[in-house]
Formats: C-alpha cells, structure tokens, sequence
C-alpha cells in the first residue's frame, strides 16, 4: 500500500507535471496561451492520475504505467527544450 | 494504510475506499481551510470591526488620490515608489506603502520598510487606529496554515488536491445523486451522518468542485511551475507575457514636478467604460522619468487579474497597457476571481459565505461519518478510531472557538498596548489548540457537549464583549443605521445558537449506538458499504 500511495502522491505529480510541460511545449497556440491551458489542465491530470492508481488493482501496472509516463512524458519534454 | 483496495471491485467500491482514506487524512486541515475561507469573503469588513475606532467619511477616488499625493509629496518625495491603494465601498482608508530609494553604495545597509500608510480619504490626515491582523489573518491562514513559507501553502496545496479528488470520487460513488438530494433521516446515527454529508456535498456540489479547482489555480504558478519551464528560459517572462511587465524603469535624476493624478484617473475610467481605478503605483516621483500606473478594481470584473495602464508622471501622456489577455490567460483569470469573489455584490457575497459554510459541513459531517461507522458498541475502540474522535473534537467544535478567542482578544487586549496583534494571534491558538488539549481528560460525549458549549459561549460573548468595550454595541448600531456592525453581531450570535444547537443535540444523542447496526467490517467490506448504502 506504501508503494501504491507514493505512486499515486508522488509519481502522479511527476506524470501530472511532465504531461503539463509537454502540452505546454507542444500545442500549436502561442506559448503563453499553451503555458496557461497546461497550468489550468495539470491539477486535472494529477487528480485523474491519482485515484486511479487506487482503482487499478495489480500494482505493477499502476507502477509501470505510473512512473514510465513520468519519465517518458518529462524525458521528452527536456529533448524537446525550451520553445524557441 | 495497511488495508488494500477491494480486489477486482468496480470503479465506485474503488473509489468510495479512496474517498474515505483522502477525507480522513486531509479533513481536519480542510475543516480549517474551509471555515477560515469562508470568514474570508468578509475580510475587509472583519478588519473595520477590529479597528473599530475607525468611522471615515467616504470619499471619490479622485479625491483619495489626490490627498494621498500630497500626502506622500509632503512625506516621501524622494521614495523610488509608492503603492496607493484608493478606498472602495469596503474599505475604508487610503492605504499607501512606499519603498525608499535604495543607497547606490551595495555596501550600505537596506533603507528600513516603511510600515503601512493608512490616510483619511477626504482630509489626508494619517489615521491611527489599534494594530490588528484583522481579515488578513483568516486570509493567510486559509492558505498559509501559520506555517513557514513555503511549506504552509504546499500542505494546503496537497490537501486541496486531496479534496478535488475526494470530490471526484465522491461523486462517482455516489449513485443516486438526486434521490439523496431531498433526504435527510435525522436522529439515526450513521445513517444521518451519511444523509448530512451527502446533502451539504450535493447541494453545494458545483460550489465545492469550483472552489476547490480554483483554489488550487490560485497558486498554480507556484505549484506547478513546469508548463512554465517548457516554454520559457526565465520565469519571470511567463508572468510579464501574461500579466503585462511591471515597469521598473530608472529614474534619471532629473528634477520634475508630479502630474496631476485626476486627469489620468478620468482617462483610466474611460478607457475602461466606467471601470474604477483601485491602486495608482507612481515610480520615480518628481523625477523626469516618473510613470504613474493605474490598476482596475478587479471588483466590476470576473477576471481578477485586472488592466492596468501606465502614464508619463510628468506630461501625463499615456505610455502602454496591458495587453488584453488570451482565453487561456483570462480562463486562468476568471478562476482566480471565482475563488476570490471579490466581484461579488452583498447578496452574492452572502451566497458565498453560506455555500462556504456548506463546504465546511461536508468535511465535518464526513469526519463524523468515519466514527459513526466505525464505533463497536461494547468494544474497546481501537487506537486509530480514538485518534479520529479526539481529532474531530479538536477541528470541529475547537477552531471555532479559536477564531471567537482572536475576536474577542482584538477587544480584550488594550489598544495601545505593543505587539497586541501578535498576541491576538496567539489567543486563536492557544484558545483551540489548549481546548482540544484539555478536552483529552474528559470522555468522548461530555468532550463534545463542553467544547461545543465553550464555543457557543465564546461566540455569543463577542457582541457582549464589544458593546462593553466600544461605543459600538447592537443597540446603537442599529439605531445609526450601521449595517456592518449589525450584521457582525447577528452572525456571532447566529453562530453561537448553531454551536449550542450542537452542543445540545449532542448530549441528546443516546450513549449508546443504534441497535440495527452491522458488525464491524475492516475497510475494504465498509468501502463496499458505502456503495451499496449510497
């Protein structure tokens, strides 16, 4: 259960922030239009996020996909930098 | 949290276990957050009841303006810039804060701030008055939680993400959302505790759904600062692309005389059909380089991030603006003005305040939800169950018997004397910190009955208290015609019947538990439980 609530707290957030970044980085409005809807958005993402890591049953996929679309979502976001 | 969620259960069994566990853990906090919130749409007004020495005359803008001006240019004329806060309909006084110039030499030490200006609008005259947090500390408190910075505001942040997700899954696991709307089965334990948070939740629910995601847009730079760092290399260009840059210009040491603030101020209520100014910021006065920037009053908008516009301080000459926001800017703007409400006119302010306080009620009914469910007649009550109870006492019935303790203190505490505001501080504190302390030595019942009783007392001593030690008791208030002091004791006295009600039907309630309970279930059959029972 610790694993699943630090998932949930604070692997959400890391998934919650990366996908913000790269909404922010990637939609195709000027930047401070896209940088004000990923803010607005990202407390929805982390929400989202989190309660279902308490709905899905098997940890392991909670995890995985918890902690891979963090790391992958802010990978991706620092390769991209910051628009030009 | 040793339990683990039911096994290949449907969403709302899942999501009526995470409901319970978010609730509890963040509930408390919440219970404050929600309540010192609440007493926050009132906050100007809560700072003139605590200053009560103070009866001004309104005066125009224009007029506040200008006698702040030459207050300033009598007092501070070589200041690198004053803030003028004008008065509106709620507040009463100019407040004015000025930042001295500072010693070219790095090595010299940092000009002293210069407390808080407060002037009477129509005559420029300082005001002197008691010192007081007033409002201001139920404001920061809402969100600070009286906790260092920055950690205040990241744990009320982490329970306001709490609650939207409690809220998420509240509503998920509810199934007849409508059905529970006009039920309402008192005196049936659990069963009643369960129709009371289902009713404030639901009643209230787009209030509560509102209030919580603004909440947490009201701080999402701070919160979230990654949107930011994709598409900018320095924070500060995100907030001046946003929110229009503050202008920092250099003064260039030549002597000039100040504009007159009046026509600009016309200018501004033009340009904005009708809007009023509410703060002037003039940089560099009597400088060749002096700007005067007009904000809006965000209170005849739903955007709280007001306009604002920046004129010569020499020729008067309108120099830039902000620029007009894009929807994702203004959607963030019309947010943080929900949260805010300070376009709220009375009876809408009013409506705030109530659904506020149903808020506040969906978080303490669903605290005592938790025990009622959960209490073994006949057993000894398991730690946690303890914990929870005595927790209850202290958020439910203490706090508000806190923030009575930091009313009356403001009249009790001589107004002269030194650091009174600090100690005013200290008597919220100590008041419901100590009440939940000593309610440990007495059984759970009698702890309820008496700390709801010592509340109720608290509360309806305020008026008591200010009549005895103001000129301004309910008798001449209402003779004067003076709404706010009126409404002030009404709402103590109100307060303290809602209070005594509780106290009263707590020691009603039987000692012992309804019969028709069910044996005690662990956490993942009760989460089932709620499913079914709601």
């Amino acid at each position: 259960m610790a694993a699943r609530a630090s998932t949930a707290l604070v692997g959400g957030y890391a998934a919650a922030s990366g996908l913000a970044a790269l909404l922010a980085r990637l939609l195709p409005v000027a930047r401070v239009e896209a940088t004000g809807w990923a803010l607005i958005l990202s407390f929805l993402f982390y929400a989202v996020i989190g309660l279902w890591c308490f709905h899905e049953p098997r940890l392991s996929r909670v995890a995985g996909l918890v902690w891979g679309l963090a790391a992958f979502s802010i990978a991706a976001a620092m390769l991209l930098g910051v628009r030009p | 949290m040793s339990a683990k969620p039911a096994r290949e259960t449907g969403l709302r069994q899942s999501m009526a276990w995470i409901h319970t566990w978010l609730g509890l853990l963040a509930g408390w906090i919440l219970f404050a957050m929600f309540l010192t919130g609440t007493a926050s749409y009132f906050r100007p007004e809560i700072t003139r009841w605590m200053q009560p020495e103070i009866e001004l005359q309104s005066a125009s803008p224009e007029r506040a303006a200008q006698t702040a001006i030459a207050h300033m240019q009598a007092t501070h004329p070589q200041d690198e810039q004053w803030t003028i806060y004008l008065p509106d309909e709620r507040t009463v006084g100019t407040r004015i804060f000025t930042r001295a110039r500072e010693n070219p030499d790095p090595k010299a030490p940092k000009p002293p701030r210069t407390p808080e200006i407060r002037l009477d609008p129509a005559t420029g005259k300082t005001v002197a008055a008691r010192e007081t947090r007033g409002g201001e500390h139920f404001y920061r408190f809402h969100f600070q939680l009286q906790i260092p910075h920055p950690w205040g505001r990241w744990l009320a942040g982490l329970c306001a993400i709490f609650m939207l997700a409690a809220i998420v899954s509240g509503v998920i696991t509810h199934k007849r959302i409508f059905a529970d709307f006009f039920t309402l089965r008192w005196r049936k334990g659990q069963r009643s505790w369960l129709d009371a948070h289902n009713v404030s939740a639901v009643l209230a629910l787009p209030f509560h759904a509102m209030i919580t995601y603004t909440g947490l847009i009201t701080l999402m730079l701070m919160y979230m600062p990654w949107p930011i760092a994709a598409n900018y290399a320095e924070p500060s260009a995100f907030t001046a692309e946003a929110y229009g840059r503050d202008e920092e210009s250099e003064a260039s040491g030549r002597p000039a005389p100040l504009t007159d603030i009046a026509p600009l101020l016309r200018a501004a209520t033009r340009e904005w059909h009708g809007g009023a100014p509410a703060r002037i910021t003039v940089r560099n006065p009597n400088d060749a380089a002096a700007t005067i920037t007009v904000a809006r009053d965000s209170a005849d908008t739903l955007n709280a991030r007001g306009q604002s516009i920046i004129y010569s301080g020499v020729t008067g000459a309108r120099l830039s603006a902000s620029a007009p926001p894009g929807p994702a800017i203004e959607t963030a703007g019309v947010m943080l003005g929900l949260h805010l409400g300070h376009f709220a006119r009375p009876f809408l302010r009013w409506a705030y305040f109530l659904l506020g306080l149903a808020g506040t009620a969906m978080v303490g009914t669903g605290l005592m939800l938790w025990t009622a469910k959960r209490g073994k007649p006949g057993a000894l009550p398991f730690f946690g169950y303890r914990l929870v109870q005595r927790l209850n006492i202290g958020a439910i019935a203490c706090l508000p018997a806190g923030m009575a303790a930091f009313l009356l203190a403001n009249r009790l505490i001589p107004a002269a004397l030194p650091g009174r505001q600090d100690m005013e501080v200290a008597a919220m504190f100590w008041v419901w910190f100590g009440l939940a302390a000593a309610s440990l030595i007495r059984p759970v019942r009698r702890a309820w009955i008496e700390t709801l009783t010592i509340a109720a007392t608290l509360c309806a001593a305020v008026p008591v208290v200010n009549a005895v030690t103001t000129d301004r008791g309910l008798m001449r208030s209402i003779m004067t015609g003076d709404g706010l002091f009126v409404a002030f004791d009404i709402v103590m006295l109100a307060s303290a019947a809602l209070l005594g009600f509780t106290a009263w039907q707590a020691a009603r309630r039987p000692a012992s538990l309804p019969s028709n309970r069910r044996p005690p279930a662990p956490i993942a059959a009760t989460a089932r439980e709620v499913a079914d029972a709601a």
